[in-house]
């Protein structure tokens, strides 16, 4: 799997080559277009249960898909549905990451997925919801947000803050609380950041330039209301 | 190079960590880096020199930590196996603290789990009190409904009905209708309604109670009963889903429990806004399978108490069944007319026999003046 960011920035694309017989997996609605010698196969990773509870519980979509170069060497072209950037992680299997629930876009086959249930407090307040993906394995693995994407390296025990809803991913040695914003509950509120999730190194976090939430709200303004 | 099974951390050293091989032997670790950063190569680290802890974000990984600021360095195991050769190799006041690190890890998924299931313990709990207490729930509502409101929300339904309709004014039906409420209303147990009964010009074969005691009385209905009993059993009926507040148990039920809830914390004010919305629904409210059988099993007792012969209500019955052949009962919400037939036969041989007492009226009166032109 060899991949290249095309148009970087706020619309880009993903162009991936495969080579004969090679499969990758991509988020379900991912592929724009493909060479001829690529099939789409819809596959329910970690089987059907596995599937489902994937849908029902990190809120991912029921399939993946399946792109699989059956009839030669083509490539194939990836996009979010979301406007934002889009970033490669090489994962050497050491590494893990857990991703919020919409930030994957696609991985090498051999990378593995998971459903991960996160502590009561984490799921409640941390903004990601209850589940989360781990994403383990080698190979590829490309992530992507909704606006720009900033990396935050920690060093050990080198700590962070990030407000919870622009969370992206994260890697598996970093460990995270949830605090409040402000030392006071309603100065937390008045400030408009909530909760935060104080994160402590070693390792990487990545975060997303904007808020989606925020944005549907800002959105929901203009968006007349019938009756 | 064996593959990587471990991270290595440190200041010169990239965030997400150096892949390396970490290999327990009974004096320490061997750590070996990969190919591209040549200058660590190999190191091996007697157990004296490092220290551990647990870390990662479950608390799942161990944490090897050596070396003095700032040039400390650590490494992140994940792999079970790995974990476990260390901790039978180490030194036991290494793995003392190891135990206590673990037994806390070993804590704190429990606590999860055991909130978790605490939580879903809770949520399906409440389901299933839900699911089983809703007549409950639904009964001790409506139990807290004020008369005015049911009356109120009765009598905008009703002018607003009648608004519509040719409304009988006089003559032998209009008569007729009033003196068999009459009988019945006089023989009601500890009744706190005050029935208002309207005839309605209009060919269906019905009559119709809203909540409050608002009763609607077509013309249909008595150009086809064949008698002034036939129709106190309809009458005796309607007068009865009034009195058990059956409209009202729809309602609270359509409404769901939110509206349960409203009444709980004594909020009527709130009901009665979305009950005036529902005002307009108030007609095509459908009374349940039980709320029939209980009007049916009451109204024939009323009949009873007012001596009036009972026999005409099941006459009426029998009479519809006729024209409902081939509807199956359990998918109807009224029970078939048949069925309901043969269970007042049954509660009819369980009551002791009365003199029945016959109205005044001429029913061939009643029903030329129901069928005549409207007089308005």
């Amino acid at each position: 799997m060899k991949s290249e960011i095309l148009y970087p920035g706020a619309f880009p694309m993903v162009r991936v080559e495969l080579t004969a017989g090679e499969t990758i997996k991509a988020e379900s609605g991912a592929m724009v277009a493909s060479s001829p010698t690529i099939d789409v196969e819809s596959k329910m990773e970690g089987g059907f249960l596995g599937a489902l509870s994937r849908k029902f519980l990190t809120g991912e979509k029921f399939f993946f898909q399946t792109l699989r170069a059956s009839r030669g060497p083509g490539e194939v072209l990836l996009a979010p549905t979301v406007p934002g950037e889009i970033v490669t992680l090489e994962l050497d299997g050491v590494n893990e990451y857990m991703v919020q629930k919409d930030g994957f876009l696609a991985g090498a086959e051999t990378i593995k997925l998971e459903s991960q249930m996160q502590s009561l407090s984490r799921g409640l307040l941390g903004g990601e919801g209850f589940f989360i993906l781990k994403v383990s394995g080698k190979g590829t693995l490309l992530l992507n947000s909704f606006g720009a994407i900033h990396k935050i390296e920690l060093k050990p025990d080198q700590e962070y803050i990030v407000d919870n809803s622009h969370l992206v991913a994260w890697s598996g040695t970093t460990s995270y609380n949830i605090e409040r914003a402000a030392s006071g509950w309603v100065a937390s509120f008045t400030s408009g950041e909530g909760f935060v999730c104080r994160f402590r190194g070693p390792g990487v976090v990545y975060i997303q330039s904007r808020n989606p939430g925020g944005f549907g709200a800002w959105v929901r303004q203009f968006i007349p209301v019938s009756e | 190079m064996m593959s990587p099974n471990a991270l290595c951390f440190g200041e010169d050293l990239p965030a997400t960590g150096l892949p390396c091989h970490v290999e327990i032997s009974p004096t320490g670790l061997t750590v070996r880096f990969e190919e591209q950063s040549p200058a660590l190569g190999e190191l091996s680290l007697p157990f004296s020199a490092v220290s551990v802890s647990a870390g990662g974000l479950d608390h799942d990984q161990l944490v090897v930590r050596w070396g003095l600021a700032p040039h400390v360095h650590t490494l992140y195991l994940k792999d079970p196996s790995l974990i476990r050769s260390f901790r039978s190799a180490a030194p036991p006041e290494l793995t003392k603290h190891l135990d206590e690190t673990a037994a806390t890890v070993r804590r704190t998924r429990s606590r999860n789990r055991a909130v978790w299931a605490f939580l879903l313990a809770v949520i399906g709990g409440l389901v299933l009190l839900l699911w089983f207490s809703t007549d409950v729930l639904v009964g001790w509502a409506v139990d807290r409904i004020p008369l005015d409101w049911e009356q109120r929300l009765g009598q905008s339904a009703y002018q607003d009905f009648l608004l519509q309709q040719t409304v009988m004014k006089e003559g032998p039906s209009v008569a007729a209708v009033q003196e068999i409420s009459q009988r019945l209303i006089e023989h009601l147990a500890d009744n706190p309604y005050t029935f208002e009964i309207s005839v309605v010009k209009n060919d269906v074969v019905n009559a119709f109670a809203l909540p409050g005691g608002y009763v609607v009385v077509f013309t249909g209905l008595l150009e086809k009963a064949k008698s002034g009993e036939e129709v106190a059993g309809v009458l005796s009926h309607e007068f009865n889903h009034v009195l058990q507040r059956h409209g009202l148990e729809r309602i609270v039920r359509q409404l769901g429990v939110v509206a349960v809830l409203g009444i709980l914390l004594g909020d009527q004010q709130g009901l009665a806004g979305v009950m005036k919305q529902i005002g307009v629904e108030l007609f095509s409210l459908k009374f349940g399978r039980a709320q029939e059988t209980e009007a049916d099993v009451t109204g024939l007792r009323l009949l009873y108490r007012a001596h009036i012969d009972p026999a005409g209500m099941v006459t009426f019955f029998e009479r519809l069944s006729e024209q409902e052949q081939g509807r199956v009962e359990w998918l109807s919400s009224h029970p078939m007319s048949a069925v309901r037939a043969e269970r007042l036969k049954k509660e009819i041989g369980s009551l002791p026999t009365t003199v029945p007492e016959p109205f005044t009226f001429q029913w061939r009166t009643v029903q030329e003046s129901a069928s005549a032109p409207a007089r308005r």
